[in-house]
C-alpha cells in the first residue's frame, strides 16, 4: 500500500514537474535572472535562433508558407538573379560578411553579454557582433547602411524588443543552401524586430519580425527559440578568421 | 595529374544540414564524389575550414597529392574532435566531392583508417554544432 501511495506522489510531482516546464514566460516557479536595474539578463551562450521543430538542423531559414504577397516588382528584388560570377552569386565564398540575420541564424553558438544600458551579441560564424543600446536612445540618422543594420533596444515588460534598420541591400538567409536556386534577398527598406523573453531557465522566446516594404505587401512573425548552453562557458566562442585560409574561393583553388 | 585513385558511386556525405562560410555548390560538384587512401603530408587547422593533404599513390607508381577540406576548426573542437586526430604520416581513407575547378581538391566528409575505424565524419558543409550535441 505503502509503495503505491509512493507512486502516485511520484507521478503526481512528474506530472506537475511538466507542467511547470511547458509554463510561458513568467510560468510558476521560474524568476530569470536579472541585470542590476531589474531586467531581465540574456547573458549566457545559446544556440541560434531556431524553429523548435528545426532544432539541431543547420541554419534557420525563413518559412515560405508564411511569407505574405510580393508588391509589383518585389519579387525580381527577392530573387535576383544568379549571374554565374561567384562574386555576385556568392561573395560570402569571398570572407564577405553574412549580414543579420544571416550570420547569427546559421548554426554555431551565440553568446550574450548584458548590462543595464547594452546588450551585445556575438555569433562565432565570423565573428559577427551587435551592440545594442537599451538606453531608449533613437535609431542613428544621416550614416550609410550596413550588413548588420542599426538596433536599439527597449523593454516592454520583460520582453526586450530590438528594432532593426537601416540595412544595407544584401542576402536574407541561407535558403540556398538547401535549394542553391533559390537566393532570397532583401532589400534596403529591410527593417527586423526581434522579441526576446525567457520562457524557462534554459529557453527563449525569440520572435522575429521581417519587414520589407519594397518586396512585401505586410510584415510577418517567425516564432524561434535558443537554448542556453552553459557548457561553452569553458572554452567560450572558438575565433572564425574567415581570411585565414579560405583556399578555393567560388571554386577556384588556384585562387591565392 | 587529375585522374581519380577511386570513384565511389554510392557515396554520400549528409549534406542536407549543409552549412559553411560558402554554398556547397559555389566549390565542390556533388557529381565528382571522391576516394582516396594514402598518407597525411599536411594539417592546416585553420579557418573558415581546416585542410589536410594526403599523398596518393597510384597503381603505376605515380604519386599526387590531394587537399581535402573540412568543418571550422571551432566546430570540430567543440565535437571534441582536435589536430590531434589527424597525424602527419598516418594513412588514411578519406571520402568527398571534388572542387568545380577539377583539381586534386575536395569536400573531405568521412575519414577513416585502413581498418575501417572512423577517424572523424565531418564535411566543410556540415550542419554544427548540433545544438543536442
Amino acid at each position: 500500500m505503502k509503495n503505491r501511495i509512493r507512486s502516485a506522489v511520484a507521478a503526481a510531482f512528474l506530472s506537475l514537474a511538466s507542467l511547470a516546464a511547458a509554463q510561458p514566460s513568467g510560468g510558476a516557479g521560474f524568476e530569470p535572472p536579472r541585470t542590476g536595474n531589474g531586467k531581465p539578463d540574456f547573458s549566457g551562450f545559446w544556440s541560434q535562433p531556431q524553429h523548435v521543430e528545426s532544432v539541431g538542423r543547420g541554419a534557420t531559414t525563413f518559412t515560405k508558407d508564411k511569407m505574405p504577397p510580393f508588391v509589383p516588382g518585389g519579387e525580381e528584388l527577392f530573387y535576383e538573379p544568379r549571374t554565374g560570377d561567384p562574386r555576385h552569386d556568392e561573395p560570402r565564398a569571398f570572407c564577405m560578411p553574412s549580414g543579420f540575420p544571416s550570420a547569427f541564424f546559421g548554426p554555431y553558438p551565440v553568446q550574450i553579454v548584458q548590462t543595464d544600458d547594452w546588450l551585445v551579441m556575438v555569433t562565432e560564424f565570423e565573428r559577427a557582433t551587435r551592440l545594442i543600446p537599451l538606453d531608449g536612445r533613437p535609431h542613428r540618422e544621416g550614416i550609410e547602411s550596413t550588413f548588420y543594420g542599426d538596433p536599439v533596444g527597449h523593454w516592454e515588460g520583460d520582453t526586450l524588443v530590438i528594432d532593426s534598420r537601416n540595412y544595407k541591400r544584401w542576402s536574407l538567409d541561407d535558403y540556398y543552401y538547401v535549394n542553391p536556386e533559390e537566393y532570397r534577398m532583401h532589400s534596403d527598406a529591410f527593417r527586423t524586430i526581434e522579441r526576446l523573453r525567457w520562457v524557462d531557465a534554459s529557453t527563449l522566446s525569440y520572435e522575429f519580425t521581417v519587414e520589407d516594404p519594397k518586396i512585401f505587401t505586410e510584415s510577418w512573425t517567425e516564432d524561434l527559440q535558443m537554448t542556453l548552453h552553459p557548457e561553452w562557458e569553458s572554452t567560450g566562442l572558438y575565433e572564425f578568421v574567415c581570411q585565414e585560409n579560405n583556399r578555393c574561393p567560388g571554386g577556384d583553388c588556384s585562387s591565392p | 595529374m587529375n585522374k581519380l585513385p577511386v570513384i565511389v558511386g554510392l557515396f554520400a556525405v549528409a549534406q542536407t544540414s549543409a552549412h559553411a562560410h560558402h554554398s556547397f555548390p559555389a566549390v565542390y560538384d556533388s557529381s565528382q564524389p571522391v576516394a582516396v587512401t594514402g598518407k597525411i603530408t599536411r594539417v592546416e587547422w585553420f579557418n573558415p575550414h581546416i585542410w589536410f593533404y594526403v599523398e596518393v599513390t597510384e597503381p603505376d607508381g605515380e604519386v599526387t597529392e590531394w587537399g581535402f577540406s573540412s568543418a571550422p576548426p571551432g566546430v570540430l573542437m567543440r565535437r571534441g574532435i582536435t589536430k590531434d586526430v589527424l597525424q602527419i604520416g598516418a594513412v588514411v581513407n578519406v571520402e568527398g566531392f571534388r572542387a568545380r575547378d577539377g583539381s586534386n581538391n575536395a569536400s573531405g566528409g568521412r575519414v577513416t583508417l585502413p581498418d575501417g575505424r572512423n577517424v572523424f565524419t565531418a564535411s566543410s558543409e556540415d550542419a554544427v554544432p548540433d545544438s543536442n550535441d
